[in-house]
This record gives C-alpha cells, sequence and structure tokens, in this order.
C-alpha cells in the first residue's frame, strides 16, 4: 500500500473539497504572513524598518544583507558557537529524555506498580526536614542528609504498619506531569545551586540534563497514551515466544508506535531548542545557545535590532524545519499502524 | 563581540592607539583573563572588547566579555558572586545597583587602587560622577565608563519657524507641544508628534517621571535627595509635588503617538532619528546618534536643553505646591528650581572583591584604561558605544566632536546642556539603596503604569506607592535603609 | 545484582571475565529480565525526584522567608505567611486578586448565579451517591468556581481592574478553547483526502518552531500602528489615532492571538496523528451505511481520539498557565496590569530580588493550577471517558 495514495473514505463532494481547500488556504496565509514579514525584515536596511512599512523587496525596498553579514560574518565566532550549542544540547536532552521517558511510560501502561503511601510521605517529609535544617538553619549538608536517611528508614518501619494506603499508577502518571506545574522562575534558583555546588555551570551536561528532566513528564504522558492504545496481543503473543519485556518493547512497541514517538521527539526537541529562562542561568557564554542570542538583539535603550533579530529567529527556524519535514513521514504512517489495528 | 565598524571609528581607533599612555607591550599581565559581564553590545560591550583587545596587546591580560540581555544582568551578577561561583571578575552595569553588592561585602574597594595610578586624573571626572556615582559610602567602588543623565532635545527648525523658544518648565513644555503637534517635520507628508516619552511599563518610563519629579521636589542641592526624608525614611512621595509630575507626564502623551504607552526608549528614539517629534527627552545619546548613519533627518537640526524646572516647588512646612523664593529654591534661575536628574546613573564597572589580586588589579588597569581621558575623550563622541560624557575635559574642547562630525554650532549647544546639568549643584540622585529594584521598577513603575492606562488616580498611585515603599523598608530594616541612603547623599562638594 | 556477583568490584571483573561470554551476557540478561519493571521507571522517577523535587521544596521554603543574596551565601529569614498575606489581604491584592469596592447590578446577578450553579452541582453530586473522598476532593473545584466567579463579580462586572490570577484565566480558558477548537479543525481537514496534505502539515507546524520570544517580537512588529504591516489599513479605517496598547481588553486579546497562533499547531499535531491512528474499517462500514460526516465523527472517531485529546488539552492547559514570554516581551503587562500574567507577576518580583514573593505567587499559581487540572481530568475527562 502506498502512502500517498488518497483514500477513498473521506471522498469528498466537490464543494465539500472547496471548502477544505479555502481553509486549509485561510489559515496558512495566516501562519505564513509573520515568517514571511520576519524574512523580509532580515533583509530591510535600518530606514526601512523604522520608516514605516515596506513589503517587497526590489520593488517597495532594495534589500540588504548588511544584517546577514552581521550574523554571519561580523559575529561568526559568537553565532555558530551558540549553534553548535543549541544544536548540541536539543539533540542530547531529547535522545535522553524520549528514552528514558518512553521506557516508563511504557511499563506504566503495562505493569502495576503500588508504591506504600507511607513510604512516599515519610521521604517526602525528610526531604523537607533536610531543606530547612541546611538553608534557614545553615546545618552542614552532609550531616543532615546522614540523618535524614536514616530518620527516613525509622519513619518508613513505623509508620508502614499505620497508614495501608497505596498509591497507583495513575497517582504516578499525576506526579510526572505535575512536575511541570511549577513556574521556571522559582525553579532557576535552586537549580543554579544545584549545578554550582557540583561545578557545572556554564557546561552542556548541566543544560542537557535540565531540559532532559523538565521535558521527561510530557514524553511520559504522550508515549503513556500512545501505548496504551496499542492492542496487546500482539505483545502477548511475543511473550509466549520467550521474548523479555525489553525485546518486546524494542522488536513490536516502539515500531508500532512511530507516529507518538516522531510527535512526541519533535515538540520535546522544540521545546529544549527554544527554552529562554534556565538557559540564560545555567550558561554564561560556553554553553550559550540561541534564544539568548535573540533576546541579546534587544539592545535596550538603543532599541531594538529588528533585522538582525529576524535573522537570528529564520535561522533558528531551519533545522527544526528540516527535522520536521523528515518526520513528518513517519507520522504519515500512523496509517499502518490503523491497519494493524484493524 | 559584535561592533559596527565603520571607517571613521577605525581611523579614531588607530589615532588612540598612538596616544595610548603604556604603549609598550610588556606582557606584565600574560596569561591572565579578565571575565567582564555586561550588556549585549554594540553599545556599551562593543567598545569594551575593542579596548579590551588593545589592552591585551599592551599587557598580555585577556579582556572576555561576556553579554546577558539587559534585564537580566543584575540578577545573574549577584547570583553569581552570591553564591561563590566567581566566574565574572568584573561587572559592568547601572551604577545605582552597585549600593547592594557592596552592601554584601561583594565589590572590591577601589581606594588603594586610584592612589597608586597616576594615569588616571580622577578630578578631571565631573563632580556628580566622581563624589556619588562611583562612591558608596564615602569610599570608591565603581569606575564609570558611562555618564547618564537626561536632557531635553527640542527641534532648532521646528520651534523656530512656530516663533517658540525651548521650554524651560514643564508648563511651557505642554504649550510648545500642543503648538508644533501635527505639523510634517520630516517632510514624508505624515503628521508628526508634539512630544515623545517613553511610556512602557517595564522599562524606562520610571526614569522619565524622575525626571519631570525631581524639580517639584528637590531645591537644596544634591545632598537633599528628594526620595525619602533622610532621618525617618519615610517616603516623600506622596505630595503634591508628585501628584504634579505624574500629569504632567500624562499630559504629554496627548502630544505623543497613540500607541506611545507601549514605547520604550527604543521606539522613541526611532522616531526621533527620523524625524518625528519636536520635544523628546533622552540621555545624551541623541547627540551622537544624529551624525550616524541613519541619523540623516534631524543632523544638525537638533538642540539640547537642560532638563525643565518647576516654578513652584513642594514646601517641606506644609507640603503643598508653593512659588519658588529665595529661601525655598536657593539654586532657582528666574524663579525657576531646576533638578537634573541623574536616571541610571551611567554604567560603571565594579570588580568582584573574590577574585584573584592579580586579576583585580588587572580589571582595574583595565577599567582605568577606559576611563582615562585619552581614551574616554575619544569614545563618548562615537554613537554606537552608548557612552555619554562624565569629564569635564570631554566637555571643554570641542574639536574630538567636531572630528567627529557635530557641527561647531551643534557641539557648542550640545555640550553647554550637558555641561549646565553635569555641574548643577542641584542635581538630583537616583535611588541608591538595598532593593532599589523593589523600589522603583516594580513598585513605582507598576503604579505609575495603572495611572497611565487609567487604572487609578494619581493620588491613589501615590498612596499605593508610599504604603508598599514602608513595607519594602520595613523588610530591609529602617535604620540600615536611612544609613545606606545617607551615606548616598551624605558627601556633598 | 551483589547477590549474583562476587563482593569486591575488581573480583566480579574477574569473576565474569573468566566466564565464557555468552554466559556472561545471559546472566545479564537474566538479570535485566527479571528486575524490568523496576529498570523501566525508575530512571525517570529518580531523575524527576532530583531535578523537580529539590527546586520544589527548596522554593517552598523561600516562599515563607525573606531570602537576601549576599557576601557567603544567602540569609533566610521565616516570615510565615507573610508573602501569602501580601498577595491575599495586603498591599499586593489589587495586583494578585483585584480592586475591590461596592458590588454593581450586574455583579451581583452573576455572583448569585453562579452560587446557584455552584449549588446544583452539589446538589447533583450528593443524589448520585457521595463517598468521603469524593466529596473532599470536590470541595476545591467548588470553592475556585464560586471564588473565582465572586472574584469577577466584584471586580472586572463592578468596573474595576482585576489582578494577574483572572488575566490567566482568561489566558487559560480561551486561549486554551480557541486553540483546541482550531486545532482540532485543522488535524481533522489534514487527515483528509486532500492533495498536499505533506505540505500543509509541515506549514501548520511551522510557528511552533519559533521560539516564544522571537514570537513576541515578531508580534510586536507587526502590531505597531506606525510602521507595521498593518498601519496602512489601520489608518484608512480611522484608527490611527488609537492603539491596542492603550486598551485593556485588545491588547489581552493581542496576546491570545499571537499565543494560539504559536500553539495551534501542537494541537493540531498531536491531533493529527491521534486521527490517523484511528481505524478506518468502522468509518468506512459507516460510511457505506448512509451516516453523515458529522454522525461518524462524533461516533467513530471522537470516542477514538478523546484520551488523547484530553492529555494535549491538558498539557496545554498547564503550558498556558505558565504564560510568560508574550506579555513579557509585547507589553510588560501593560497597560497597567492588564496583560500581566501570575508568572510574569512572579517574575518581576524575582527581578527584583524578591524572592519570597516570587515563589509565594509561584505557589499560588501552583496550587490553582493544580486544583483545576485534577478537577478537569477527574470531572471532565475520566467521566467521558468511563461513559
Amino acid at each position: 500500500m502506498s502512502l500517498f495514495t488518497p483514500r477513498r473514505v473521506g471522498h469528498m463532494s466537490p464543494g465539500g473539497s472547496a471548502i477544505t481547500y479555502l481553509l486549509l488556504i485561510v489559515w496558512a496565509a495566516f501562519v505564513i504572513f509573520p515568517i514571511y514579514w520576519l524574512v523580509i525584515t532580515s533583509f530591510k536596511s535600518v530606514n526601512d524598518v523604522n520608516s514605516g512599512p515596506v513589503f517587497l523587496p526590489f520593488i517597495d525596498f532594495q534589500p540588504s544583507l548588511h544584517a546577514w553579514r552581521d550574523l554571519l560574518i561580523e559575529d561568526w565566532a559568537d553565532t555558530s558557537r551558540s549553534y553548535i550549542n543549541s544544536i548540541i544540547i536539543a539533540l542530547a536532552s531529547t535522545a535522553l529524555s524520549v528514552l528514558i521517558g518512553s521506557m516508563a511510560a511504557y511499563a506504566l501502561a503495562r505493569v502495576t506498580y503500588a508504591p506504600r503511601l507511607s513510604t512516599v510521605l515519610a521521604f517526602v517529609l525528610c526531604m523537607a526536614a533536610v531543606l530547612v535544617a541546611t538553608m534557614a538553619y545553615g546545618v552542614d549538608w552532609r550531616l543532615a542528609g546522614a540523618v535524614a536517611v536514616a530518620l527516613f528508614v525509622l519513619m518508613v518501619r513505623g509508620l508502614g504498619n499505620r497508614i495501608a494506603g497505596r498509591l497507583g499508577n495513575g497517582d504516578i502518571l499525576f506526579w510526572m506531569i505535575s512536575q511541570r506545574i511549577l513556574a521556571p522562575v522559582v525553579v532557576v534558583v535552586p537549580i543554579y545551586m544545584m549545578f554550582q555546588s557540583v561545578g557545572l555551570l556554564d557546561t552542556h551536561i548541566a543544560i542537557i540534563l535540565t531540559y532532559a528532566v523538565i521535558n521527561l513528564p510530557i514524553v511520559v504522558w504522550l508515549m503513556y497514551d500512545f501505548f496504551a492504545s496499542i492492542p496487546r496481543d500482539l505483545e502477548e503473543s511475543a511473550q509466549l515466544d520467550g521474548a523479555t519485556m525489553f525485546t518486546v518493547f524494542r522488536e513490536v512497541v516502539l515500531p508500532l508506535s512511530k507516529p507518538g514517538l516522531a510527535a512526541t521527539t519533535l515538540l520535546v526537541m522544540i521545546l529544549a531548542w527554544n527554552e529562554y529562562l534556565l538557559a540564560l542561568f545555567l550558561s554564561t557564554a560556553d554553553a550559550q545557545t540561541m534564544p539568548i542570542l535573540v533576546a541579546a538583539m534587544n539592545a535596550g535603550e538603543r532599541g531594538i535590532l529588528w533585522w538582525t533579530m529576524s535573522a537570528v529567529i529564520v535561522v533558528m527556524i531551519l533545522p527544526v524545519l528540516a527535522l520536521a519535514v523528515v518526520l513528518q513521514r513517519f507520522i504519515s504512517k500512523g496509517i499502518l499502524v490503523g491497519a494493524v489495528k484493524g | 563581540m559584535r561592533h559596527f565598524k565603520t571607517p571613521l571609528a577605525a581611523g579614531l581607533l588607530a589615532t588612540s592607539m598612538l596616544a595610548a599612555p603604556f604603549a609598550q607591550a610588556d606582557g606584565h599581565y600574560n596569561g591572565v583573563t579578565v571575565e567582564i559581564l555586561t550588556r549585549p553590545g554594540p553599545v556599551i560591550a562593543g567598545r569594551l572588547a575593542e579596548r579590551g583587545e588593545e589592552f591585551r596587546e599592551m599587557t598580555g591580560a585577556n579582556i572576555v566579555v561576556n553579554e546577558v540581555p539587559f534585564a537580566e544582568i543584575f540578577q545573574k551578577l549577584l547570583t553569581d558572586w552570591a553564591t561563590g561561583t566567581n566566574s565574572i571578575d568584573v561587572g559592568v552595569f547601572a551604577s545605582g545597583w552597585g549600593v547592594e553588592l557592596v552592601n554584601g561585602g561583594l565589590v572590591e574597594n577601589l581606594d588603594p587602587y586610584i592612589a597608586a595610578d597616576d594615569q588616571i586624573d580622577i578630578d578631571d571626572i565631573a563632580p556628580y560622577f566622581r563624589e556619588f556615582n562611583q562612591k558608596i559610602g564615602g569610599s570608591t567602588y565603581l569606575i564609570t565608563v558611562d555618564g547618564d543623565f537626561q536632557m531635553l532635545y527640542y527641534r532648532r527648525d521646528v520651534l523656530e519657524a512656530a516663533g517658540l523658544e525651548p521650554p524651560r518648565t514643564w508648563e511651557d513644555y505642554l504649550e510648545v507641544a500642543a503648538a508644533v503637534h501635527g505639523q510634517d517635520m520630516n517632510g514624508d507628508g505624515e503628521a508628526d508628534y508634539g512630544s515623545c516619552i517613553f511610556k512602557k511599563r517595564n522599562a524606562q518610563s520610571y526614569f522619565a517621571i524622575g525626571s519631570v519629579a525631581a524639580s517639584f521636589n528637590q531645591t537644596q542641592g544634591t545632598g537633599e535627595g528628594f526620595w525619602f526624608d533622610q532621618e525617618t525614611m519615610e517616603p516623600r512621595i506622596n505630595n503634591a509635588g508628585w501628584a504634579e509630575a505624574f500629569r504632567l507626564y500624562k499630559a504629554t502623551g496627548e502630544y505623543g503617538p497613540p500607541d506611545e504607552l507601549n514605547h520604550d526608549i527604543g521606539d522613541t528614539r526611532a522616531l526621533v532619528t527620523s524625524g518625528r517629534c519636536a520635544l523628546a527627552i533622552d540621555w545624551g545619546d541623541i547627540g551622537p546618534l544624529s551624525i550616524d548613519e541613519g541619523g540623516e533627518a534631524i543632523r544638525d537640526k537638533m538642540g539640547a536643553i537642560i532638563m525643565p524646572g518647576s516654578r513652584r516647588v513642594v514646601d517641606p512646612a506644609s507640603g503643598e505646591l508653593t512659588d519658588c523664593n529665595d529661601s525655598l529654591c536657593p539654586h532657582a534661575v528666574d524663579g525657576i528650581n531646576y533638578a537634573p536628574f541623574a536616571a541610571f546613573g551611567g554604567w560603571a564597572g565594579a570588580i568582584n572583591a573574590s577574585s584573584d589580586d592579580q586579576v583585580k588589579q588587572a580589571a582595574y588597569d583595565f577599567l582605568s584604561y577606559m576611563n582615562q581621558a585619552a581614551q574616554s575623550n575619544i569614545d563618548v563622541t562615537i554613537g554606537w558605544t552608548g557612552y555619554n560624557p562624565y569629564r569635564n575635559s570631554q566637555l571643554d574642547d570641542t574639536s574630538n566632536w567636531v572630528q567627529a562630525g557635530f557641527s561647531e554650532d551643534f557641539a557648542q549647544n550640545y555640550l553647554g546642556a550637558i555641561k549646565e546639568s553635569l555641574n548643577h549643584p542641584n542635581m538630583a540622585s537616583d535611588i541608591r539603596i538595598p532593593g532599589a529594584q523593589q523600589y522603583t521598577g516594580v513598585v513605582l513603575d507598576r503604579e505609575l503604569a495603572r495611572f497611565l492606562a487609567d487604572e487609578i488616580t494619581a493620588e491613589q498611585a501615590l498612596a499605593n506607592i508610599e504604603e508598599a515603599w514602608e513595607e519594602i523598608t520595613e523588610d530591609f530594616g529602617r535604620d540600615e535603609q536611612a544609613q545606606m541612603y545617607r551615606l548616598g547623599l551624605g558627601i556633598t562638594n | 545484582m551483589a547477590a549474583d556477583l562476587s563482593p569486591s568490584p575488581t573480583g566480579a571483573a574477574q569473576a565474569s571475565a573468566s566466564l565464557p561470554a555468552r554466559s556472561r551476557g545471559e546472566r545479564l540478561n537474566e538479570w535485566l529480565d527479571r528486575n524490568a519493571r523496576h529498570i523501566f521507571l525508575w530512571p525517570a522517577v529518580v531523575l524527576i525526584l532530583v531535578f523537580s523535587i529539590f527546586p520544589l521544596v527548596a522554593s517552598l521554603v523561600i516562599a515563607f522567608s525573606r531570602i537576601r543574596l549576599s557576601g557567603g551565601g544567602f540569609q533566610v529569614r521565616f516570615v510565615g505567611w507573610r508573602n501569602f498575606d501580601k498577595q491575599l489581604f495586603g498591599s499586593e491584592q489589587f495586583h494578585f486578586l483585584g480592586t475591590f469596592g461596592p458590588l454593581s447590578l450586574m455583579g451581583w446577578v452573576f455572583g448569585l448565579a453562579v452560587t446557584a450553579g455552584v449549588i446544583w452541582w452539589i446538589a447533583a453530586y450528593l443524589r448520585a451517591g457521595p463517598t468521603f473522598i469524593g466529596t473532599l476532593g470536590r470541595l476545591f473545584p467548588w470553592g475556585l468556581v464560586l471564588g473565582l466567579g465572586w472574584l469577577l463579580s466584584y471586580t472586572a462586572l463592578s468596573g474595576r481592574p482585576f489582578g494577574t490570577l483572572l488575566t490567566t484565566y482568561f489566558y487559560v480558558l480561551v486561549g486554551c478553547a480557541i486553540q483546541f477548537v482550531i486545532g482540532m479543525g485543522l488535524a481533522y481537514l489534514c487527515s483528509r483526502a486532500i492533495r498536499g496534505r505533506n505540505f500543509f502539515r509541515v506549514l501548520f507546524f511551522l510557528p511552533l518552531m519559533i521560539t516564544p520570544i522571537g514570537i513576541g517580537y515578531t508580534f510586536r512588529m507587526l502590531a505597531d500602528t506606525s510602521k507595521g504591516p498593518f498601519s496602512p489599513l489601520w489608518q484608512a479605517a480611522g484608527l490611527g489615532d488609537f492603539s491596542w496598547a492603550t486598551d485593556p481588553w485588545a491588547a489581552r486579546m493581542f496576546i491570545i492571538i499571537a499565543d494560539s497562533w504559536q500553539w495551534i499547531p501542537f494541537v493540531f499535531i498531536m491531533l493529527l496523528a491521534a486521527f490517523e491512528n484511528v481505524p478506518r474499517d468502522y468509518s468506512e462500514a459507516a460510511s457505506m451505511d448512509g451516516a453523515s460526516e458529522w454522525q461518524i465523527f462524533r461516533e467513530i472517531t471522537w470516542p477514538q481520539i478523546m484520551p488523547v485529546a484530553a492529555t494535549v488539552m491538558l498539557i496545554r492547559v498547564i503550558e498556558a498557565f505558565k504564560i510568560v514570554d508574550l506579555p513579557n516581551i509585547m507589553t510588560s503587562g501593560g497597560p497597567g496590569i492588564a496583560t500581566e500574567s501570575m508568572s510574569l507577576h512572579a517574575l518581576f518580583a524575582w527581578r527584583s530580588l524578591d524572592l519570597g514573593q516570587s515563589s509565594a505567587v509561584a505557589y499560588l499559581l501552583l496550587f490553582v493550577t493544580v486544583v483545576t487540572c485534577v478537577s478537569f481530568f477527574n470531572l471532565v475527562v475520566l467521566r467521558r471517558v468511563r461513559s
């Protein structure tokens, strides 16, 4: 079956198809115009931007390469460093979070977990105690940690008999997604201090790990739904043939989840590619990423260097666009899943 | 590093290299790296990097300029120094922010360095910057690289055609703006604006309101200060002078562009340099910008003058606005009290107290190199550097300015206005106490924005500010704040 | 693992090196297989624990204190509920909640209507057979709806400005509704047999690729009424003297437009994948039986994509509560405080080093987000899925 042959179902009447195309084209125009404006702004001279709208290169205004020259020649060292940093960080953090996240999602979709409520409570209490002791009373963190571990063991044994409740997979899932709720502005300082204490500030590792973790919940949630929608019979027959959980996951489940994986990967990569606040704080120079370069084009009281900023944004879109074109073919293969599911 | 290389700048650079004080490359700082943190260039950072390269060739010290977006500089620097990360040796930032850092013991005291430095010629620095801006509690902690205070700019051609004098008070300002509003001032056939003053929230509107309010509230000289009572730290804001300033500031919007409420200084400058504004307030940058590429529309058409003042000031006894008299306004001229506001205070360098001694010495030598007349007198004439004058020698001699592209006439006018403001005995200081950002950047700025958006009246806004400022003062400790405030004002000359 | 291997690491290495390679691999596999359920889940849990729980608890501590960064680290002073008190009842009340005053007629009508609605909701639940946990859990959404309803009555409906809480809800509710409807519509259209599907789907995805701060600046350019692309239209319509930037509702709508432009692609791409995962057989059969397109969608397609749609919207709602870059760059929260979201409120406090207030606002945001999302999840999604 060819991927691109039109299917019979949903075959439309001429009128219906005209309306469909009209709607799609209207939306396409709405999507394209701001991007078109960005592209032409990157070719405008300072006066063309400041003195009023001009729309068509060569007709309205004479395109100028000054912004591109600034970005790609004069400041090539800055631009290339940020660009390479962004690529390394986006790729590595995405790989990490998709791998770990989809494994966790699969486990949550197939295995029943039941952690004791008492253990979780004890853990949270001990954690809070350590932080209050170290932050507010200046207790050495090693000492506080050791005391907390001992306390934790005692509490688990003591509380375990009194509180009988257990948590389920749903609770774990919700706990994971809830980690994305807190606004990044309040976690910036603690995360900064964490990396500072291990001397990893302004390194790729710090940003990669942080991005992998903040995007993990999204991977888990999206992939959980996709795994849950895959019929179990294929896995079960594979298991009957003696396949392990790893084999089933790699050979049976992942191939079936390609559309979901493709969409999730793309999304997570974009979030990592575009993040600003955490990158700003975790990097000084060596690990600086592209979004910071965009913000840097706001020269404050000198106004915004619209032309160069537009060029930076355009340059930032290109690799993601290429990736989207590649991955969208995988998304198309979702049709095959439908065929299997029947 | 990002900068605009123009043939002119390159030429000036070459001449200044020849004049450099320690021209022989002795390499006594070989292997030393000084990490500087400042805003993104070309403004401020661009010239630091270029001069850093010269400095490296002379001394061997490697000067690295790191750039973060303006709004994040202070947070970033404070976090770096306070948590002991110490990846930054020198912060170049608004001098007003220094208090908080000095208070935390994070900044190196520069007095011994200056005493041992025979190149800096400290007495040439204008009194306000030397005695107030660079000092905190009587010791010098900062080295100025840029002198900032606001002035009024006007279009000489437009005002002359209308037979108007440049405004001396804010009432005049409104009259002039009203008279020329709607004229076409740049010949493009569109109606232009009588007044352009940035009013965007969380941008620079706080500096503009300071410039308007100062002359109503400060009469006794720089040492008086117009933000708080020196003894009790009670805010001097909920009074008739501030209310009048709020109303005047809002009223200028009548003669401005329709979306002025969303204009920051960048938007306003774009309008000024494209010739669309008859009156504008700005820092010293408009002069050099008018001779830069893009400033053709206003070249040799601008005039500059000291910030408008007021005939009526707040009488401390009654709290009401009262006409100036000799005892009330000792510094008044023709019955008008002027108080040019040192908004922002200018960019200045501070050295991390925890850096290595050799790095600190190299960092100081570099800042001193930036500050010395041989370098800075060239740099302040170049628009894109973002550096404005702060030395008397920069103002006395017009030749550097004419060489940079000013006409003799405009150079005289522009430098005259700067000189009048810089040496004014009643120059008004910015808030220079811990938490300054909370007092102004958050509370004052927000209440002002609400007033401009018609959410509340001026009186409500001022009452809210008073209440919130008292809370902040309580949080930081009233006595400590009062002491810091007095230290900031205590040294008069 | 320790049980399988000899105690010392070097001993272990020697022992395993001396074994035939095949057997060593088998043993590892065996071990992996036995512990698979842990190995799959634990990396994620540990990472989240380390990176999220510590900042979460640390900022909770900060929310109850005044913290000052200075030489040698921090000075932390506990101030109890003071930070929250300031936001909810003190000098920041107008900022967070809104400005209070006498109720207008419309305020009364709306407030009473909301109250009646909540009472009806409670009664309906009590009739259906309540459980203790169920009632306890529902107290939160009941309280939240009542509180927000009366807050709206007291502020906007009585002609007074409201604070960052309601502004945030405006972005979340209106923005997400728009994004869901348009995103699903586009996904549906693109899942049909049309020419150029691949082109459209990549094109529609484009806005999501742009960094949010870039979008903020782009829309600021587009919306400039004197030199933006629409300024000629704007002038021609006689609006030359009016600016969206001075009108609270126009400014808020403008931010929603930019937000939608950015996030509709997210809804679109996820739902497109969901639509394409729906088996064709049922709808083909129904189509042959003469069912209309709408019937097919409602009866067959919708139930299938419902779980994914719910997750997508849950994620979208969570992200929408945190909206910060767009209002920050496009309006800086102005005019007044009209476009300031809670996240931006926290950011402003944070920038001025008021970490305590900043954390307090962020925790209030966390609270309303959790209550809203849990309610949405339990009361809407689960119920629909069950039925």
